[in-house]
């Protein structure tokens, strides 16, 4: 081509980073691509035969399969109860205190399914479970609850993972006219009807999509069925890749079978809600917030009240006190004693080598993966929703690529990769800044592009008509009207770092450890009550800096409405 | 008139754009000359917009050139595409573009500095340009404390403020409520002719394209309608579209009764037996024949006025009272026909009336 437009820097920049972002993204597809291929010798690189004998293999374990499935469709289920409850009780009715439970909603999310699952550990084991020495000691018999179970798993996937159906349908109760509600009133229909004829088939599109996105989240979780379901051996698929890959001799043949089969499957169920919403989109024609109508639900408000405080404590409240609980013990039991009483575990938190130099790393890598990420995800960003140059597309396709996969399943494509990469980086933290930088790609491009989307698309263009080059508009334009999203992106990465688990889990060597994985590590090998005050500390860092988030973000909605 | 021995300013030839695969402009060609207003007429969808945004370089054409200066800012054969910044172009956007981060000087003297003009320089032109737009007062407003007026006249001071060879408009006053699209309409066209420079203006609105342009281009599904001044294509327009499109019009069809042509006007019998005379403005009359008749333009009255032709009884079907004028709804034959007449007295519904019409407003219509 000798199109000037070819040779400008833009044209360059983008052919850079979207270079960049397909080697990241596809490179260790690829490879985890030709593991679960490989029917040869599974030590030979590159692999001497191939064929489908793996997936073949993977019939063997039915039990994984199973318990993949009846955790999921549970998990989903009751995330979807939940989550349509609570979008009804906050977005359309009048119970006291709405404002509160919708801002309350994320800190679930916020606190992670890990710390969830450590805490409700620490709860409802049959043995050592604090609600189940209080059901012995109040007279029952063996145990009230065991978490270790799918119903148990399921429980806290749906508490810590649900919010997402929450987020989903809320959105789309807010989303709809009441003037369509109002209408079907106007002509006579009582209410129930209303609710039945209306509303019901406006948002059931919605509920839908929330359905399908939920089951294809839980179908990749990790966190939860890791921590409740390794002690009782009950296996789910992400779990199952984890222990073939880290058992000895690996399987990773299998695994990478099993991984590329979730993947499929979740891509798939991604397409088919991608389906629903765009099928069912004539709840959003608008694309407009309304304020939606609120019914006065009488003497039922308290009813609703208490539901919103019992999911705030089985999500919140319990959880932490329970960590802070156990964390403050020397040997943790439901009933407090005095003399049990110790702060070694937080003493011994900040103190041990392990801990520190884990949190350090963590922190190290968070910086420079919003940092870097900023700035990568930024121009991507701008390639795929402001540039015009050809395959804008296909790069917005790679870099949401990702979001199909789970993360342990990425890392583990990632892993095979990067072993055989010529710079050697296994093993470091290089490896997991990179594996971050890809994993994080949808999450960054996505608040991102949100907000470079609400920016008049003329406001560069007229820069342009100004006789701006490229570089000088980025510069004096993009740049400083993005900034509020550039920073929230920023703040939203380092949280996600700071999280992180499947990724990392499996790519950290033993002189790269970082914090999550070294508190799953802690949970199995050594004490209960320091696991809890490292993750107390975790989330500590995670709550400072979601606190800055909202307080940016909350400055960027005044900004935007002014 | 154009003078045919001036260059031209903008050459658009055989200009051919696509979304995808869907086309958005068909092969369009026209010319500017310089100090010229043009205007790109039509409904949303023919690709007026598109064909503004192609010549400022901000859509890439598929096909097709574009000379600006004598030279190829875009040539498909010769591989040319100079990006938006090069042309040397200036344009006011239809959302105005006013930067929110920046002042109103800031705002405006971007261009000046992306120039690298110095210091002072940029004060004095800042200044003067915002005195032509009555500005200066809010030079140090921040852009979200400006009405959309207001935002409107920074974005046309931040246009011309580095004296560019063209300035293109995008819609510029289809934000602003009724009244202040009427003042800012002359305010343009008065300032249009105080910079003297070449401008392309785009627009769906007919009122504002009649009074703002030179020479208007009408547009419909990426091509090109018809060409002329204001007075071209309001008084003869070249087919239905057009006439349509360009103020309300009456349109009749019929057989051409090439035996009562006469006094060089043609002959049309409605299927109802009417017989319609119009003028041929040089278009070829074929055996069936459309012609057009602006609203305006039909008389209506009880007595029967002495012309000898174009006179018929019609029955008065409804009246609707608009304000400005009273738009009257006539049974003509089997056709219903739209008369439009300023302050005169309501005809009853259900009345029998005259209706006459001057053959020369009767405008033959192409195919």
């Amino acid at each position: 081509m000798t199109l000037t437009r070819w040779r400008s820097p833009q044209a360059l920049a983008g052919a850079l980073v979207a270079l960049v972002a397909g080697l990241l993204v596809l490179y260790p597809v690829a490879y985890l691509l030709q593991a679960a291929l490989n029917t040869g010798d599974p030590e030979a690189r590159p692999p001497t035969q191939y064929g489908f004998d793996n997936f073949a293999s993977l019939l063997a374990y039915p039990q994984i399969i199973l318990n993949t499935l009846t955790v999921s469709f549970a998990a989903t289920a009751m995330a979807l109860v939940l989550g349509f409850a609570m979008a009804w009780i906050i977005t359309r009715t009048n119970v006291p205190g709405r404002r509160f439970f919708e801002q309350m909603m994320i800190v679930p999310y916020y606190l992670t399914p890990l710390l969830g699952a450590l805490a409700w550990s620490l709860l409802g084991t049959p043995e050592s479970g604090f609600l189940n020495q209080v059901y012995r000691a109040l007279g029952g018999h063996d145990y009230l609850i065991d978490i270790n179970s799918a119903a148990g798993i399921a429980w806290v996937m749906a508490l810590f993972e649900g919010s997402v159906a929450f987020v989903m349908i809320g959105a789309v109760m807010k989303s709809m006219d009441p003037a369509l509600e109002e209408a079907s009133q106007v002509m006579g229909a009582s209410r129930l009807r209303t609710m039945l004829k209306i509303t019901l088939p406006l948002v059931l599109p919605g509920v839908l999509g929330a359905a399908v996105f939920c089951f294809a989240e839980m179908l990749g979780s990790f966190a939860a069925a890791l921590v409740l379901g390794l002690p009782s051996r009950f296996y789910v698929v992400t779990t199952a890749i984890y222990t073939l890959v880290q058992q000895y001799p690996p399987k990773i043949t299998v695994a990478a079978a099993m991984g590329t089969s979730l993947f499929v499957v979740m891509f798939a169920m991604l397409f088919v809600y991608r389906r629903i919403i765009t099928a069912g989109s004539y709840v959003t024609i608008t694309g407009k917030a309304f304020r939606p109508r609120v019914n006065d639900v009488g003497r039922l408000k308290y009813v609703l009240l208490t539901i919103c405080v019992l999911y705030l404590v089985c999500s919140v409240v319990l959880p932490l006190l329970t960590l802070l609980y156990a964390s403050v013990q020397k040997i943790s039991t439901a009933f407090p004693a005095a003399s049990n009483f110790t702060t070694e575990h937080f003493y011994k938190a900040f103190t041990m080598n392990a801990a520190t130099t884990a949190l350090g790393n963590s922190l190290w890598l968070a910086f420079w993966t919003s940092t870097l990420g900023v700035v990568l995800m930024g121009l991507i960003s701008w390639i795929i929703y402001r540039s015009r140059l050809p395959g804008a597309s296909v790069i917005e396709y790679i870099v949401m690529f990702p979001q199909a996969v789970p993360r342990l399943v990425f890392a583990f494509g990632m892993m095979w990769a990067w072993l055989v990469f010529p710079i050697p980086i296994y093993g470091t933290l290089w490896l997991l800044l990179i594996a971050y930088l890809t994993v994080f790609l949808p999450l960054g491009v996505r608040t991102i592009s949100g907000v470079m989307l609400q920016i008049d698309k003329s406001l560069e263009e007229c820069a342009q008509m100004c006789g701006a080059g490229w570089a000088y508009r980025i510069r004096t334009v993009t740049v400083p009207l993005l900034w509020p999203g550039l920073i929230a992106a920023w703040l939203l990465l380092f949280v996600a770092s700071i999280r992180e688990l499947g990724a990392s889990i499996l790519l950290m060597g033993p002189h790269s450890k970082v914090i999550t994985p070294s508190i799953v590590e802690s949970w199995f090998a050594s004490s209960t009550e320091l696991t809890a005050a490292l993750a107390l500390i975790q989330t500590a860092v995670v709550a400072v800096a979601v606190s800055v988030l909202l307080a940016v973000t909350r400055r960027v909605t005044t900004h935007i409405t002014d | 008139m154009v003078e045919e021995a001036r260059k031209p300013h903008i050459e658009v030839e055989n200009l051919e754009i696509h979304y995808g695969t869907v086309p958005a402009v068909r092969g369009v060609s026209f010319s500017v000359q310089p100090g010229e207003q043009l205007t790109l007429l039509g409904p949303s969808g023919c690709g007026k917009t598109t064909t503004l945004r192609a010549i400022a370089g901000l859509e890439q054409p598929s096909a097709g050139e574009i000379r600006i200066g004598g030279a190829a800012v875009y040539s498909s054969a010769q591989h040319v595409n100079i990006p938006a910044e090069k042309r040397g172009l200036s344009m006011v956007f239809q959302s105005y573009a006013i930067w929110p981060h920046m002042t109103v000087f800031e705002n405006v003297a971007y261009g000046l500095r992306v120039r690298r003009e110095s210091k002072e320089a940029i004060v004095v032109k800042v200044d003067r340009a915002l005195d032509m737009v009555q500005m200066r007062p809010y030079r140090d407003r921040g852009a979200s404390q400006l009405s959309g007026g207001q935002q409107q006249r920074v974005a046309l001071a931040r246009a011309f403020v580095f004296q560019p060879q063209v300035l293109l408009f995008d819609e510029p006053l289809s934000n602003l409520d009724a009244k202040l699209r009427g003042d800012m309409r002359i305010e343009l066209r008065e300032l249009q002719h105080r910079l003297g420079v070449t401008s392309v203006y785009v627009t769906h609105d007919l009122e504002e394209a009649l009074a703002m342009s030179d020479r208007i281009v009408v547009m419909r599904d990426g091509l090109i309608a018809q060409v002329g001044s204001p007075g071209d294509i309001y008084n003869t327009p070249r087919n239905a579209f057009v006439a349509d499109f360009v103020g309300s019009a009456n349109l009749i069809s019929g057989k051409h009764r090439t035996d009562l042509d006469a006094d060089g006007l043609i002959a049309l019998e409605t299927p109802s037996g009417a017989i319609l005379y119009g003028m041929a403005h040089g278009r070829p009359a074929g055996a069936t024949l459309t012609m057009s008749v602006r609203t305006v333009h039909l008389h209506l009255s009880l007595q029967k006025p002495n012309a000898s032709r174009n006179v018929w009884p019609v029955r008065i079907e409804r009246t609707v009272f608009q304000g400005d004028f009273t738009q009257t709804h006539v049974a003509w034959g089997d056709q219903r026909l739209v008369v439009r007449a300023a302050g005169i007295e309501p005809l009853a519904e259900g009345q029998q009336a005259f209706m006459t019409v001057d053959p020369g407003r009767v405008v033959l219509l192409e195919e």
